[in-house]
Formats: structure tokens, sequence, C-alpha cells
């Protein structure tokens, strides 16, 4: 659990970014500290994220439940990754149910999904969606929500598509990011079947935590040892009265590898409902930050090496009163 | 301030305390003020009143009011001396904290500190209100946006851009100058070290390999179908009869699909295909015709080589009553064929 915690033992592979090991290395002072904590920030904004690994990368963005934020998760890793330079295809790969269109806000745009490319009727490129405010960022529906894909076929004709993406004459994309539909049905089938990588989406409650597991465990099955673990709808509050599992614990559970936690934030849903994604809020939010920071580390193949676990009260002015 | 009327003037005190004079007023009068500590030689000397007025034009220091102190007893006192002496010295004792306010400015201070705290009290309604409207300015609803004319309804997503352009210099994310305390959005948050070692994921691994065994399945079956024989049972997946897509069939060849996949340039399968199909139907249907026209009439030889625009059509455009005035003299076109025109020309 969190009482667990031992400062010192930090992973083998820790090196603190030179612009941030400045600040983030305890000083030597006159004044000797009895346990000096040394933390790795897990803000990192003075630089661009290097890609790293092999291009395209194919991450399944998944988690098992339902209503955890697999959606939100991939729109915003998706248009962050956008714009950092990335190119990006977003495939909703949930052929009844898809939502990653309303999310981005282009849903009166999708004329044509992959199921029309598979049969013909258009070509795969006429079948992409550019996102215009990033036009790095491509959306691909797989299907349209009353049309059915036959189940054996799924799975083939996504890898298909994966190829065709690949061997495309602007240029595979740096990134396709894949959203896998809830369940571990044909849907989640189809979706895995073209990754190499999996983000497994989680909240901090047990249902969801269970599901999670099996989940994982599925993808190690499948061949899918790169998976990393975003925890979302996360409560410092909560945690500070111990009414909600701090991010450690459920590492703890899962002993997966952390891409980012997302706070709680109505932000989210007003990102929703307007088609607008969380990372472009001007200003911007706590929760599109934290994915931002997610999708940064995506990036970079990295993980968070600490963690924001309690809310210290902020030291208040004099004049904190008049607005201070 | 207040005075009593009265006819008769008793024991007079001139030259009090410049805030305050005292008279002695009748005995018959009811007293207004009594004071504590003269009260019980006032019962001696009968009851009698004490009347306080102010007096603006007598200035001057404690002293100078000492020296200047007489009494003048007009009526029946017993020991006007004496009283005179204790009251006197009541006075002192009463008016000193007077003496000490006007002496410290008090009128100037008094003001100053109303003002002061009158600003505060603008300053905190003010930024009360301007809160509010900003909260009120923060709805973010899509009916809010639309109703502030933000954001179009039937334009989602495509409507005013929000985006801040450098997303590595935010102000409003700052990493403490100590270790391990970072402030975001004016909360600031103590960080944690992670402590997940490599160790502890190969064994979630390892128990989870114990736990899960599973393959993905490459067959889809209905309940009831037979497994091919040369197929994995652990990669088979029953489909439930209730499943909503139970009874999809898939009529896409497969091959086809993954060329019309692969296929970068030019027009995609399907169309052309309908495309050729169409136009084989045209050039049928066409070629169906001037057979039908060359047995009847040798002119219509000439149009060959014109499918599109052929000259029947022409005619009954320009001249609509010809059927009526030749009967079968001009062949009426085909309902086909004109249909078939017109998605022709949309191509």
């Amino acid at each position: 659990m969190a009482s667990s915690l031992h400062p010192h033992s930090l992973p083998a592979s820790f090196h603190p970014l030179p612009h941030l090991s400045r600040s983030l290395i305890p000083r030597h002072s006159n004044r000797k500290r009895s346990t000096p904590i040394v933390v790795r920030s897990v803000l990192q904004w003075n630089r661009k994220p290097e890609l790293s690994g092999e291009t395209p990368r194919v991450v399944v963005v998944t988690s098992g439940k339902g209503g955890v934020g697999k959606t939100t998760t991939t729109a915003n890793i998706g248009v962050s990754l956008a714009r950092y330079g990335f190119s990006v295809v977003a495939v909703d790969a949930d052929a009844g149910l898809r939502n990653l269109d309303l999310l981005l806000g282009l849903e009166s745009r999708v004329v044509y999904t992959a199921a029309e490319a598979l049969n013909g009727d258009c070509r795969l490129d006429q079948a992409l969606v550019r996102d215009r405010r990033w036009p790095s960022l491509e959306l691909l529906c797989i299907s349209r929500p009353r049309s059915k894909l036959s189940l054996a076929f799924g799975p083939k004709a996504l890898t298909w598509v994966v190829d065709a993406l690949r061997s495309r004459s602007s240029g595979p994309p740096d990134f396709v990011l894949i959203d896998c539909p809830a369940g571990i049905d044909a849907g989640f089938v189809t979706a895995i079947a073209p990754a190499h990588e999996a983000v497994l989406v989680t909240t901090p409650d047990i249902t969801a935590l269970r599901d999670a597991d099996r989940v994982t465990g599925l993808l190690e099955c499948d061949g899918i040892r790169d998976i990393k673990m975003i925890v979302n709808r996360v409560r410092t509050d909560l945690i500070r009265g111990e009414d909600m599992m701090s991010v450690l614990d459920v590492q703890e559970m899962l002993g997966l590898a952390l891409l980012g936690v997302i706070p709680e934030d109505a932000e989210v849903i007003k990102s929703t409902n307007r088609g607008y994604p969380l990372v472009l809020n001007q200003p911007p939010s706590m929760a599109g930050l934290a994915f931002e920071q997610a999708a940064w580390r995506l990036a970079e193949q990295d993980s968070m090496q600490a963690v924001m676990v309690e809310e210290a009260p902020k030291k208040r002015g004099f004049f904190s009163f008049f607005g201070g | 301030m207040a005075s009593i009327p009265t006819a008769l003037h008793l024991p007079r005190i001139r030259s009090l305390p410049p805030l305050i004079r005292i008279r002695f007023l009748n005995a018959a009068a009811p007293p207004n003020l009594q004071l504590d500590s003269f009260s019980s030689k006032l019962v001696r000397l009968r009851s009698f009143k004490i009347r306080a007025t102010d007096d603006s034009l007598d200035t001057g220091d404690e002293k100078n009011v000492e020296e200047r102190a007489g009494i003048e007893v007009e009526g029946n006192g017993v020991h006007p001396q004496r009283i005179a002496l204790s009251l006197r010295a009541s006075i002192n004792t009463l008016h000193a904290p007077f003496l000490r306010l006007k002496r410290s400015n008090f009128g100037t201070k008094y003001s100053l500190g109303l003002c002061i705290a009158l600003a505060a009290i603008v300053v905190i309604v003010v930024r009360q209100l301007v809160v509010r409207s900003r909260s009120r300015e923060r709805q973010g609803s899509v009916a809010d946006l639309v109703r502030r004319g933000q954001l179009r309804s039937d334009r989602r997503g495509i409507s005013k851009p929000l985006r801040y352009d450098d997303p590595f210099n935010n102000p409003l994310v700052k990493v403490g100058k100590g270790d391990s305390t970072v402030e975001m959005f004016g909360k600031v948050y103590r960080l944690a070290p992670v402590i997940l070692t490599k160790e502890q994921q190969s064994s979630h691994q390892k128990r989870r390999s114990q736990v899960y065994q599973w393959k993905r399945p490459t067959i889809f079956l209905k309940e009831g179908d037979d497994i091919p024989p040369d197929v994995d049972p652990d990669r088979v997946r029953w489909i439930p009869a209730n499943h909503p897509f139970a009874t999809t069939v898939s009529d896409i060849d497969e091959n086809l699909a993954r060329e019309n996949v692969y296929q970068k340039q030019g027009a995609p399968f399907r169309i052309r295909v309908e495309h050729e199909a169409l136009q084989r139907k045209i050039e049928a249907l066409q070629n169906r015709q001037k057979s039908n026209k060359a047995s009847t009439d040798p002119n219509g030889a000439r149009d060959f080589g014109s499918p599109i625009n052929s000259k029947p059509q022409e005619q009954l455009e320009t001249n609509p009553s010809a059927d009526q005035h030749h009967g079968q003299g001009t062949a009426k076109p085909d309902s086909d064929e004109i249909s078939l025109t017109d998605e022709l020309r949309n191509f």
C-alpha cells in the first residue's frame, strides 16, 4: 500500500533529466535532513518529446470496463501527439457504438469508414478524416453505427488497414491509436489484433481494477508485453481521506508502469459535449495537462517516476482575503 | 445637546471640562444621570440633577480646567466646599478619557479608519462581483456557448479555435523550489516516488499468465456449427444466438477486400465496377435501339458513335408534339436509357 513507501528505492533506470535535476535533487545545506526524498518531476515542459520506437507505433487503448475514459484518453492523447508534431491516425474500433468522432468534433465529416474501404466503395485515404485544427491528426472509423461487420473479419481487416497505413504514399504515420470497445468480445479481439503496445485505462475502484487485471492478462497472452496504465478520475481529496485507492495502491495491485494520472475534472464533460478535446482548452485544465504529460511519455516510451499523492494546503498570505 | 429648561438654576459649575458641563438643578427635578462615584454623597444632599452640555467654545487642558474650576452654589447646599471638591474629583475621573481622545486627534483618525473600512468593503464587493461574473462566463456548456455566440451549434468542432501555442511553457505549473512539490493551478501537490520494481512487474506477469489462459480467437462459429478440422478449438469463439452480429454473413471476398484496402490511386473497386456495368448496359441499350432504328429508319445509322446524345431525344426535346403528329415516326426514348444517361453524365 501507499504506506510502504521507500523514498530511496527508485528504479535502477532512474536518470533525472538535466533540466529538472537542478531543482529536484536535494541541495546540500548546513542543516541536516533526515530523509531527503529524491523524486523525478511528473511535469516536463521544457522540451518537445523525442519519438522512440519503430514507426508506426500501433497502440491500443483498452480497459475492459466501460465508462472509464478510453475514448477520452484516445482523443486527448491523439490531439496532444499531433500538437507535438507527430502524425497520428486515431482508429475507432468500436463497430457498433463509435464515439471518438464526437469527442473530436468530426462526426459531421465522417462519410466513409474502413468498412467502405474494404468493400471497395472508397479508397482508404478517402476514409481518413483529417482534423482541420491539427492536420497531422486523422480519424478512421471502422464502420457505420448500424452496419454489421462480420465478426471473424474484423481482426484481419484492421490488420490490413494498419499495414496499408504503413505503406501509404505519404509515409507511415508515427502513431496509430486504436480506441478499443469495452468488454473482451469480438470488438476487443479486433482492436488488439494489430497492436504492439497497449495503454490500459482504469479508475481507482475495484470493479475497474478487476477488469483491468483480466484484460492485462489477455493482452499478455496475446503477446502484447508493453502495457502501461493510465489511472483516470483520481481525486486527491478522497485519497487523503482514505475513501479512494491511491495511484500507488492501484499500481501495486496491477503491477504496471504508469503512463499518466488524470485527476477528476469537470472540464472533461464540458469538452466532450463541445466536441473539443480537453488538451485544446484555453486556459488549460488539470486533466488536460495530465493528458499532455501522458502523451509526452507515450512518445518517449517513458513512465512516471513520481505521483502526486497528497494535496498540501497552500500557505496563504495576509492579504489573501482580498485575493492576494 | 439636550437641555432641560428650568427656571431655577441651582448649584452650577462653571469652567467645567470642555466637553461636559454639569449643572445641579432643583431638588424637585428627577435625576437624568447619576454618577456612581458620588452617588452616596448625592443622597445626603438630597436629589439633584446633573445636566451635561457640550461647550465647544471651551478649550483648554486639564490643568487649566482645574485652575478655572469654580462652583457657584445657589440654593440651600449643606457643605458647598466639600461638595465642590468631590464633584471636581468625580468630574476629573469622568472627563479624562474624553480629554485623551481629543488630545490624540480623535476625529481625524476616526474618519480615516472609516474611509479604510469603506474602501475595504468596496474592494471585497467588487472582487466578489468580478469573480461571479467570471464564473458565469466559464460555464462552458454547449447551450451557453451557443447563446454567447462563441459556438455554432451546427458546426461543432470547427468553431472558434482554442489553442495555446506553447505547451512547454505553462505558467500555471511550477515545480517547487524544494525537492518534491509541484504547484498546479494554485494548489500545491507533494510528489511521492513510484516504487514498482522490475521484479514486482515480472511477478505480476507470472501471476496473470497462470490465472488467464487465453488464445486470441481466429474463427467465430455460431452455436451448432461444426469446428473445421484444421482449427485449434481454443481459438474458436462461439457466438451466442442472441448476439447482434450473429446472423451477419460476410459477403466480402477476403482477397478482394485486402486489395481494396491497399489500393492507393484510381477509382475504388466497386465504383469502377459499377461504372463499367453501367456503361455496358447503356451501350447494350443503345445498340438495341440503333438496330431498331436501322430496321425502321435508315437515316438513323448516321447517329452511331454518339451514344449519349441521341438524335431522337433531341428531336423530342425540340418538338414535343412530334409524337402526336407523326405517331411512330420518331422512336420514344426508353425511360431506363434516360435515367442511365443522366447517371452517366453525373459521373
